[in-house]
């Protein structure tokens, strides 16, 4: 247990000291919500206001950045430099590696979404969540689908290169195709259809639902199709964890 | 003596590159034992397939009664390994690494004798990647030896160290085996490995050349020889010497090499006198196990 407690300390501590990695996590979807904020705020958006639907959005987004970038790509690293490979020889289990990071991501990615949510609330007079234990519970679901979800994708990368390809292809696609920057309704119906094979359009009406629509329940959908993917990618990424990339 | 390592018959292939090809060897408890090669020879193979971290294609290991690959964990908490290429995270900080690796090991680390011997103090809030080579090392041989491991491997410890750093390095192993630590290391130093290891297991192309101490090893292999420059001497008179097993020419400068120095002395002294041919810079010299190598590879290229 310490050792968790530590390993996880200690990455959340390393993050912080890349200044890069903190601009990008912490204040670019800041600067994201500020810009479309510019373009949208003020325009009806078919009942709901311009942050009611980019913060939960965005927030959403977040999730999809801190498990690739923040874990899956740091993992990866980590495997092509022998870090894991040095934790192989030693007694510590696999399951405290990815335990430690998830606790860690988790960290991050809160400060982010409360970053965000603050910002909103003083820029474009955000409310809290209406439901919010269902919109704590959304993220959450969403956080142990997404999660293992990169972890899973990005160790099948040779090196950190491919694993920052393979996180930039799925953050892009899921950041146009999710509805996160552009209203799908805008898209035609066929990229409609893609966005729905997408995590990011579930986790996005989760939460944009529970901000301001109804509570978890009315949202079983979302609910079972995320947590359909959690268990599959838990499983993959715990079954195909590798210590070194060769 | 009792052995802490078997290998019996060990092979392990990439493909269709056979790294190593039946290898078989016992290492000592409290022996600093050297796996020595060229690049490429199979060394790391051989040393990740005794840690457990790479599984064999065939063969057996035994590792203080354990077979390494199916009782990793097990056998982690009483062997120590510096890998070649690994590092620890670039921005932790030496304490941070020195305090993680402590909590792996609850019941047998000794942070602060660690600390004390490798001269750690000045460096604990370093970044690892603030640091330089030799420091680095020092960091990865903490990690490595904090839990007072039964066994420690070293895989090319003392690459890209300078001069001064590597003779540093070996004081640290030396203390190690004083303290009745077993050793496993490799190189391709051969001066490290004359310098460092009670014996020397000879790889090459995945295969077991030799098993000695660095001082048979030697004695065995006729590298050491008569050296001398003379400028009437032909060649082929000092081959056709008795016992003389070859005859290196650098112009002026002879290397004979033979069964018995002291004899093959003899006759050229005896010849060159009768002749009245002049010697100068006559020595006998004992050749390195660099000599050894490249004798080796000589004989393989002929064969």
């Amino acid at each position: 247990m310490t050792t968790l407690v530590k390993l996880a300390n200690l990455e959340t501590k390393m993050f912080f000291r890349d200044r890069l990695s903190v601009f990008w996590t912490f204040l670019f979807p800041v600067l994201m919500i500020w810009l479309f904020g510019s373009m949208f705020s003020g325009n009806d958006m078919g009942g709901r206001t311009f942050a009611e639907l980019y913060v939960p959005s965005w927030i959403g987004v977040n999730i999809v950045t801190t498990s690739f970038f923040t874990l899956g790509t740091v993992l990866t690293n980590y495997r092509e430099t022998g870090v894991l490979r040095r934790y192989q020889s030693t007694p510590l289990n696999a399951w405290k590696i990815l335990m430690a990071h998830t606790v860690q991501g988790t960290v991050i990615f809160a400060i982010s979404a409360v970053l965000l949510m603050v910002f909103g609330m003083l820029m474009y007079d955000l409310t809290l969540p209406e439901y919010i234990g269902s919109t704590l519970l959304a993220l959450l679901i969403s956080i142990i689908c997404f999660f293992p979800f990169a972890l899973f994708l990005t160790s099948l990368a040779k090196n950190t290169q491919a694993a920052a390809a393979i996180s930039s292809l799925f953050l892009n696609v899921m950041l146009f195709l999710s509805g996160a920057t552009f209203p799908l309704e805008m898209m035609p119906d066929v990229l409609q259809y893609v966005s729905k094979i997408l995590p990011l359009y579930y986790t996005i009406e989760l939460l944009r639902g529970t901000w301001t629509q109804g509570p978890i329940w009315d949202y079983g959908l979302e609910v079972g199709v995320l947590l359909g993917i959690a268990v599959v990618s838990t499983f993959l990424a715990s079954r195909y964890f590798r210590w070194s990339s060769d | 003596m009792s052995s802490v390592i078997q290998v019996e018959n060990l092979s392990k292939s990439y493909g269709d590159t056979k790294a190593v090809q039946g290898i078989s060897f016992t290492v000592q408890k409290g022996e600093i034992f050297g796996i020595i090669g060229p690049n490429g020879a199979g060394k790391t193979t051989t040393i990740e397939m005794l840690e457990g971290v790479r599984k064999p294609d065939s063969g057996k290991i035994d590792v203080l009664g354990l077979e390494p690959s199916r009782q990793l964990r097990k056998l982690n908490e009483r062997i120590g390994v510096q890998f070649q290429a690994t590092s620890i995270q670039k921005k932790m900080k030496v304490k941070e690494a020195l305090d993680l690796f402590e909590s792996f090991y609850p019941r047998n680390a000794q942070k602060s004798n660690v600390i004390e011997q490798l001269s750690l103090t000045e460096k604990l809030n370093e970044n690892f990647e603030k640091l330089s080579g030799g420091w680095k090392q020092r960091v990865t041989l903490a990690l490595a030896t904090l839990h007072q491991p039964e066994i420690v491997f070293l895989d090319e410890p003392s690459m890209g160290l300078d001069p001064h750093a590597r003779r540093e390095l070996w004081s640290m192993i030396h203390l190690l085996k004083d303290q009745g630590c077993t050793i496993v290391v490799t190189t391709h130093y051969m001066e490290e490995a004359e310098k460092l290891c009670d014996r020397v297991a000879m790889i090459y192309g995945g295969q077991l050349k030799a098993l000695d101490t660095p001082g048979q090893l030697l004695n065995a292999m006729a590298v050491n020889n008569l050296s001398f420059q003379s400028e009437q001497l032909e060649y082929d008179t000092l081959l056709s010497l008795p016992g003389v097993l070859r005859v290196e020419q650098d112009h002026d400068t002879f290397k004979v090499f033979s069964e018995t120095l002291q004899k093959t002395a003899y006759h050229i002294f005896n010849y060159c006198e009768d002749k009245e041919i002049a010697l100068r810079d006559f020595k006998f010299e004992k050749g390195s196990l660099d000599d050894l190598f490249v004798h080796y590879l000589e004989k393989e290229e002929t064969a």
